[in-house]
């Protein structure tokens, strides 16, 4: 199979999106976003990057409730799709397979 | 809580933040900034969330935000071809069934069209003069520029000398090649005929500089031998009856004698937009003293052109130009400032050929031909804007009005689902189909009245000018501009209307309809300002050829003949005098001199300076003030007196001008004693004002022409006495005469001119004007039908409701004049400052305008209201 690629933030978006399970659309994502990784993030790029999940299929979307402050207008929940749950193990695998290949001399250490 | 007012996001940003986003995607993303801007209020206070939204909008400008979905129902449907064809067939449909209407809109924009065509047809002859040469762009004229002393400039100077061409080709590398050309009048015999044939001179490298094709003749050689000579194709059809005239003869006069000269080319005819045309050229040839005599630097007469290297530049040449002409100068300008008092300095420049023909400082004149002003062009085509702009609004105001009754198709339009776009389309279509029709008509008018502009102009413009790429692509954009002007806002307002208001049928033009009632103002006004134009013209130019000119220019007839002698006038006088048709022979000398002199001891005044004798004044019925004429009674007169007007006098501050003295001090410190005061009449035209003029009889001037006074009615049989005698005494000079009065109205053609172009665009504005104003009352009187059926029946007079239909338009005419009336008074009273003797602005010319406008809105719009008001009630509200 064709492997999609994913970039560095798409992948953190859908994440988070996984993480948020069912409450995941943008404002609540970017919050999370900021939250988990504390980088600055801003609305329209995350906009942008579950747009272009969306396009390749890695995330399906509903409306949701509306509320009042957001003045009467509809969230876009999103969900994991299929696809992109393949995605994200993929990428983890690969990621794992490459932490158990590395030495334990190889990596200069660093205290956290 | 806060209350919601605070809470809600700056409005602009929302309204960006929708216009910006695509549609599908808008919901969930405002919705997102809403919540976000709500959040961001609490935690930091509203300007700084007020900022922060506006940054959040701005980070939405980005390709997924603005990318808009494709939708099942708009923009695919657009271009259908079934939709298309029942588009045309109903805009045609629509075109037949209005007869009226789709004539007064077609004729109108056709009008307007042909004039903004015929106007870009003449802009683009006017720019093109003299771009056909090939060593364009690097030929240039050399021109010169006085400055005072203090440096400022007193005028610039197109023409020049001998001297500069060749000095300049010398002494500047720059310079790579050069002619002098100048224009000049010479006898030439054609069999036993003499004519005065108008000739130019050029140096040889003429058709090496220029790009004139030669039918016949080789160009680097035809202008070598100084007795050959290069003919026009015409001119030798006339001389030789054919265009192979190579090698033949042609006989002009060198001072006495005819000399014969050998034609060494035949020329193709000179482009229509050249400012060199010649039908004889001769090589120009200068004495080697005149080129050695350094005066020369200041005696100035014809035109020089020079061909620079490609790259050369402007300001260098120009420089190294001044420093050859400073150093080979020097002497002669100490010389000059010694004898003459001059203290300016020279500065050489140079133009491009291609500027001259528009130039107002630095005119083609002088041997060059067709100068024109620029202020010319900017008229002609301020008018056919007026004019093409009052055809547009015509188009507008009648496409809104009738669109009532159109109104029911609209709204089965949408009912059905025909999108705004498509509407708008439909009938931008209409408008176009209609430019088109337009546009060939334009066209065809363009056809019919290119002879006239071409005459009115001084032009030789013909249709085949138009395949041209960039006129082509001219047309075409006023085409689609027309089309969008006129169709726009109609389409725009039509296909807003409700479906529901429309097809309940109790729809109405909302409002005043201040839109259609401003464009209406308008047009009037513009009709109202042209109006006033012509009159002001027409009472100026009558002014200018009605008024006294202060000398009696009637049966008067000029007989031209050069270096006329002394004892030629007596003998032309004795003869012509044994005829009693004949009054009065007053020689005077030939074209118009001016010269300078001392009064008052040191004061210097520049004059005319007239050569007259003793019959002059008599002849003319010039009245004398003071003193006395010359006189044959007193043998001095003609080396002691002259006679001054009242200018001279003035100028000079005299009193008592009788008996006072004028130093010619350059000319030996010659002193004359005035013997007379002449009253000042207009010897130049009235676009002049009367300069000071100096009246002299010396002996050393020669005469040039003759006054012939004739008795009035005598015209066929003095003339006949005049050339039978100047033939006899003058064999070998050219015999041509005029009369004063008719030379006298050709001073003011290009006040004819302005006349008739004002005429034309005031008559074609008042025209389309009304026809604009004709529809509108006949749609009005249509719409108010049952209305008028009403009145009728509860006993309204035809009278009130002629006047009741009326009033409105002419209120609206009226109203025009408020708008016009100021701006022509301006307009006007700062075109007359062009002339000293000019008409006062009077209030009639704005009373007759307003009557004018009046009674014809009045005529068009009461046609329309009375026939609404003759039809029988019975009629109108029986209908539907």
């Amino acid at each position: 199979m064709k492997r999609t690629y994913l970039g560095e933030f798409e992948e953190i978006v859908l994440l988070t999106v996984a993480v948020l399970n069912e409450g995941a659309y943008g404002v609540a994502i970017t919050d999370e976003l900021e939250r988990q990784t504390g980088r600055s993030v801003s609305i329209s790029a995350v906009h942008a990057a579950l747009h272009r999940l969306a396009e390749k299929g890695m995330l399906s979307s509903q409306m949701g409730e509306a509320t009042a402050e957001r003045g009467g207008r509809r969230k876009r929940l999103f969900t994991v799709t299929a696809l992109g749950s393949r995605a994200l193990h993929d990428i983890r695998a690969v990621r794992n397979q490459l932490w158990e290949s590395i030495s334990p001399q190889a990596l200069p250490a660093i205290s956290l | 809580m806060k209350s919601p007012q605070n809470v809600s996001p700056p409005r602009r940003a929302d309204r960006l933040l929708e216009w910006v986003v695509a549609p599908h995607l808008l919901e969930e993303v405002q919705g997102d900034l809403h919540e976000r801007y709500g959040r961001d209020v609490k935690q930091l206070g509203s300007p700084a969330a007020n900022s922060r939204y506006w940054l959040n909008v701005f980070r939405f400008v980005r390709p997924f935000a603005l990318k808009r979905q494709k939708s099942d129902h708009s923009s695919s449907y657009l271009f259908r071809s079934i939709m298309l064809s029942n588009y045309v067939k109903i805009a045609f449909r629509n075109l037949v069934r209005n007869k009226s209407y789709s004539t007064i809109n077609i004729v109108g924009l056709s009008i307007g069209l042909a004039a903004a065509m015929l106007i870009l047809l003449y802009t683009k002859d006017e720019v093109s003069y003299d771009r056909f040469h090939a060593n364009n762009p690097v030929i240039y004229r050399i021109t010169s520029r006085q400055t005072t002393p203090a440096g400022a400039v007193e005028y610039r100077q197109p023409y020049t000398g001998f001297l500069p061409g060749p000095k300049f080709k010398a002494g500047v590398p720059e310079i790579k090649a050069f002619v002098r050309y100048r224009g000049d009048q010479k006898d030439m015999k054609r069999g036993t005929e003499v004519k005065s044939q108008e000739v130019f001179m050029a140096d040889s490298s003429f058709f090496s500089v220029f790009t004139f094709p030669l039918l016949e003749g080789n160009p680097k050689t035809a202008l070598q031998n100084p007795r050959s000579v290069v003919i026009s194709g015409e001119m030798a059809e006339k001389s030789f009856g054919t265009t192979h005239a190579l090698g033949k003869t042609l006989f002009f006069r060198d001072d006495q004698t005819f000399e014969p000269y050998t034609v060494t080319g035949v020329a193709e005819k000179c482009p229509q937009n050249s400012s060199i045309k010649f039908e004889v050229l001769m090589p120009l040839i200068v004495k080697a003293e005149e080129m050695a005599n350094n005066e020369n630097w200041f005696s100035v007469f014809m035109n020089t052109f020079v061909v620079l290297t490609p790259n050369a530049r402007i300001g260098v040449v120009e420089g190294k130009m001044n420093r050859v002409y400073v150093a080979d100068a020097q002497e002669s300008i100490k010389l000059m400032a010694k004898k003459f008092g001059i203290t300016g300095k020279t500065d050489y420049a140079l133009q491009p050929i291609t500027d001259m023909h528009l130039s107002k400082e630095l005119p083609a004149s002088n041997g060059l031909v067709d100068e024109s002003n620029p202020t010319f062009s900017y008229i002609l085509s301020g008018i056919a804007l007026f004019i093409l702009l009052i055809a547009c609004i015509n188009f507008v105001n009648l496409t809104v009005a009738r669109s009532l009754k159109r109104a029911k198709e609209i709204g089965v339009r949408k009912v059905v689902g025909g999108a705004r776009t498509q509407l708008i389309i439909q009938f931008l279509g209409e408008s176009f189909i209609l430019c088109f029709a337009a546009f060939m008509f334009a066209f065809v008018l363009l056809e019919l009245a290119l002879p006239m502009f071409n005459q009115l102009a001084n032009k030789a413009l013909a249709l085949s000018y138009l395949f041209d790429t960039r006129l082509i692509v001219g047309y075409f954009t006023l085409f689609v501009v027309t089309s969008l002007l006129a169709g726009f806002y109609p389409a725009l307002v039509l296909s807003g209307y409700s479906p529901v208001q429309t097809l309940y049928s109790r729809f109405n033009l909302t409002g005043k309809n201040y839109l259609q009632k401003s464009l209406v103002v308008m047009q009037f006004s513009l009709a109202s300002f042209l109006i006033i134009a012509s009159l002001t013209i027409y009472a100026q130019f009558d002014y200018l050829t009605s008024t006294d000119l202060g000398y009696d220019d009637k049966n008067i007839v000029i007989v031209n003949k050069s270096s006329l002698k002394r004892s030629e006038v007596k003998v032309l006088k004795e003869e012509l005098m044994k005829n009693p048709a004949i009054v009065e022979v007053a020689p005077k000398n030939g074209g118009g001199w001016g010269t300078m002199a001392k009064v008052n001891g040191d004061t210097q005044l520049n004059f005319a300076y007239e050569t007259i004798d003793e019959t002059y004044l008599p002849t003319f019925n010039i009245p004398l003030l003071k003193g006395r004429n010359f006189s044959a009674a007193f043998p001095s007169d003609s080396s002691q007196s002259v006679l001054v007007n009242e200018s001279f006098a003035k100028k000079a501050g005299w009193k008592n001008p009788v008996g006072q003295v004028v130093n010619f001090w350059f000319d030996n410190d010659r002193k004359y004693t005035v013997i007379g005061l002449v009253k000042d009449y207009h010897f130049e035209s009235l676009n002049q004002e009367i300069k000071p003029q100096l009246f002299t009889m010396k002996d050393a001037n020669q005469y040039g022409k003759a006054f012939i006074k004739i008795r009035p009615t005598t015209e066929t049989a003095s003339l006949r006495h005049i050339e039978k005698t100047f033939r006899k005494l003058f064999p070998i000079s050219p015999y041509t005469y005029q009369f004063l009065d008719k030379e006298n109205l050709k001073r003011y053609e290009s006040e004819e001119k302005w006349k008739q172009m004002m005429l034309f665009g005031a008559i074609l504005t008042i025209f389309i004007s009304c026809i604009g104003l004709f529809g509108l009352a006949t749609l009005s009187a249509e719409r108010r039908t049952k209305e008028i059926g009403i009145r009728k029946v509860l006993g309204a007079s035809v009278r009130g409701i002629v006047q009741l239909l009326s009033t409105d338009f002419l209120k609206l005419v009226s109203l025009s004049f408020i708008v016009a009336f100021p701006a022509a008074w301006y307009a006007m009273s700062e075109w007359l400052k062009n002339y000293p003797y000019r008409i006062g602005i009077s209030a009639w010319m704005f009373l007759a305008t307003a009557f004018i406008a009046l009674s014809i809105a009045f005529l068009t719009v009461s046609w329309q209201s009375l026939r609404a008001a003759m039809i029988n009630p019975v009629k109108s509200l029986k209908t539907e």
